[in-house]
C-alpha cells in the first residue's frame, strides 16, 4: 500500500474536513451563543514519533474527548483542550472546571462537535457512519496522542489526520478537532469521493 | 548531563556514566528497561504493538522484534542476558470502548512479558495498567529506573545497583 496521499486526495480530505468542521463550529456556537472562528484543515501526514512530538510539550497536561466512529468507517473524533481553555469552555457553559459536571460538559460538546463533524462527512460520503459516546481524559498530551495514533495507524507507522482549529471570538479561547481514520478508512473516503 | 530520548517505536543502549534513557509521556505503549546487574550498561525500548503481522514488516515497534534485539545490542556491549534485570512501564489503557483496539496497552504488556520470559529475563518491577501516562528514566552509571505517573510522584521502581565496580575513594 502506498505510504502517501496526492496533492488531489489531499485536497479532497481537507474539503471534507473543512465541511465537517464549520458544521460543527455551527453546532458549537447555537451551544454558547458566541461566534466560532474555524481554521483552514491541515492533513497531517507524519511518522508516528514526529506527529505525537508536534502535539506539544510531552508532559504537559491536555484535556481530551474522544468518540469513536463506527460503521462504514473507522476512524476516531479526538479534541484536545489546554486546561486554560477547558477551564474557559465550563465558563462559558457555567460549570465548575475541574468538577464531574465540568467534565461531562466538555464531554456533551464533544458529542455536539463530533455528531455535527460526522453527520457532514456521512452526507457528503453516502456513508453509514455511526458515533460512540464521549470519554474525557485529561492527562499528559503524549500519552494521549501516542495511545490515540497507535490505535489508528500504529501497523503503517504513518499519523494520517486532519486536524481543524475552533477559536471562540471574544473568549480568546480555542480547542482542537482531529478527525483520526484508519489507512482502510482514508481509502474508503477516497473511494466514496470518486478518487 | 546526557539525556537520550528513546521514541516511539525506537530503542537504545548507553554505556558509562552521565546518560539517562528516556521515554516520555508512555501512554499504551511499553517502555522495556534492561539494566546490568554488575556494569554500568543499561538500554530502553518504546514498544508500540505487540507483534509484527508480518516478518517483513518486523521493527523495533513491535514487542517481539524489539525484546531480542535490545538484548543483543546488550551482550555486545557486554551485558549478557544472565546478568540483565527489566523493568516496565507504560501499558495503559487511556480510553475505554467495548471490543475494540484500544487494548493494546494490555497486549504490549503481555508480549512484552512473554517477549523476556523466552530470554529468560526478570521483571523486577513494574509500573503497568492503569489509566494514566508515565515517564520512564533509566540513570545507566547507577542502574536506577524510576517512573513518574501525569500529576504524580517520582516513584522508583529498580534501585541503584549493590555490586558495582566503581570504587568510591574515601577521604580522610
Amino acid at each position: 500500500m502506498s505510504q502517501t496521499y496526492s496533492d488531489l486526495e489531499l485536497d479532497a480530505l481537507r474539503e471534507l474536513a473543512n465541511i465537517g468542521s464549520g458544521n460543527a463550529a455551527t453546532a458549537l456556537s447555537r451551544l454558547i451563543g458566541r461566534a466560532i472562528d474555524v481554521s483552514v484543515p491541515n492533513a497531517v501526514v507524519l511518522p508516528l514519533a514526529d506527529a505525537v512530538d508536534a502535539a506539544g510539550p510531552a508532559e504537559s497536561e491536555v484535556t481530551a474527548v474522544l468518540l469513536r466512529v463506527g460503521g462504514e468507517l473507522d476512524a476516531l473524533v479526538l479534541l484536545l483542550f489546554s486546561p486554560q481553555d477547558a477551564a474557559d469552555i465550563c465558563g462559558l457553559l457555567d460549570v465548575e472546571p475541574g468538577t464531574v459536571l465540568g467534565a461531562s460538559a466538555l464531554g456533551e460538546v464533544g458529542n455536539i462537535l463530533g455528531a455535527s463533524y460526522v453527520g457532514a462527512l456521512a452526507k457528503m460520503s453516502g456513508l453509514e457512519l455511526e458515533l460512540s459516546p464521549p470519554q474525557v481524559v485529561a492527562n499528559m498530551v503524549s500519552a494521549i496522542v501516542s495511545t490515540v495514533l497507535v490505535s489508528h495507524a500504529g501497523e503503517s507507522g504513518l499519523a494520517f489526520m486532519l486536524d481543524s482549529e475552533l477559536t471562540i471570538e471574544r473568549a480568546s479561547c480555542s480547542l482542537s478537532m482531529m478527525l483520526v481514520p484508519t489507512r482502510a478508512g482514508i481509502a474508503e473516503l477516497l473511494d466514496r469521493l470518486g478518487l | 548531563m546526557g539525556e537520550i530520548i528513546v521514541k516511539m517505536g525506537d530503542l537504545a543502549v548507553a554505556t558509562g556514566p552521565g546518560h539517562v534513557l528516556a521515554s516520555i509521556g508512555l501512554g499504551s505503549c511499553v517502555g522495556v528497561a534492561l539494566v546490568s546487574r554488575s556494569r554500568a550498561v543499561a538500554g530502553l525500548a518504546h514498544v508500540m504493538l505487540p507483534e509484527a503481522p508480518t516478518e517483513g514488516s518486523a521493527g523495533p515497534r513491535y514487542a517481539d522484534y524489539a525484546v531480542p534485539a535490545l538484548v543483543r545490542e546488550l551482550a555486545e556491549r557486554g551485558a549478557p542476558k544472565d546478568d540483565l534485570d527489566a523493568a516496565l512501564v507504560g501499558g495503559a489503557q487511556m480510553f475505554t470502548f467495548d471490543g475494540s483496539t484500544m487494548e493494546i496497552g494490555l497486549r504490549n504488556e503481555r508480549a512484552v512479558r512473554a517477549a523476556l520470559e523466552s530470554e529468560g529475563i526478570p521483571v523486577r518491577a513494574a509500573a503497568t495498567a492503569g489509566s494514566t501516562g508515565r515517564t520512564i528514566r533509566v540513570h545507566v552509571a547507577t542502574g536506577e529506573v524510576t517512573c513518574k505517573e501525569a500529576g504524580g510522584a517520582l516513584q522508583p521502581l529498580l534501585r541503584a545497583r549493590t555490586t558495582t565496580t566503581t570504587t568510591q575513594r574515601s577521604t580522610r
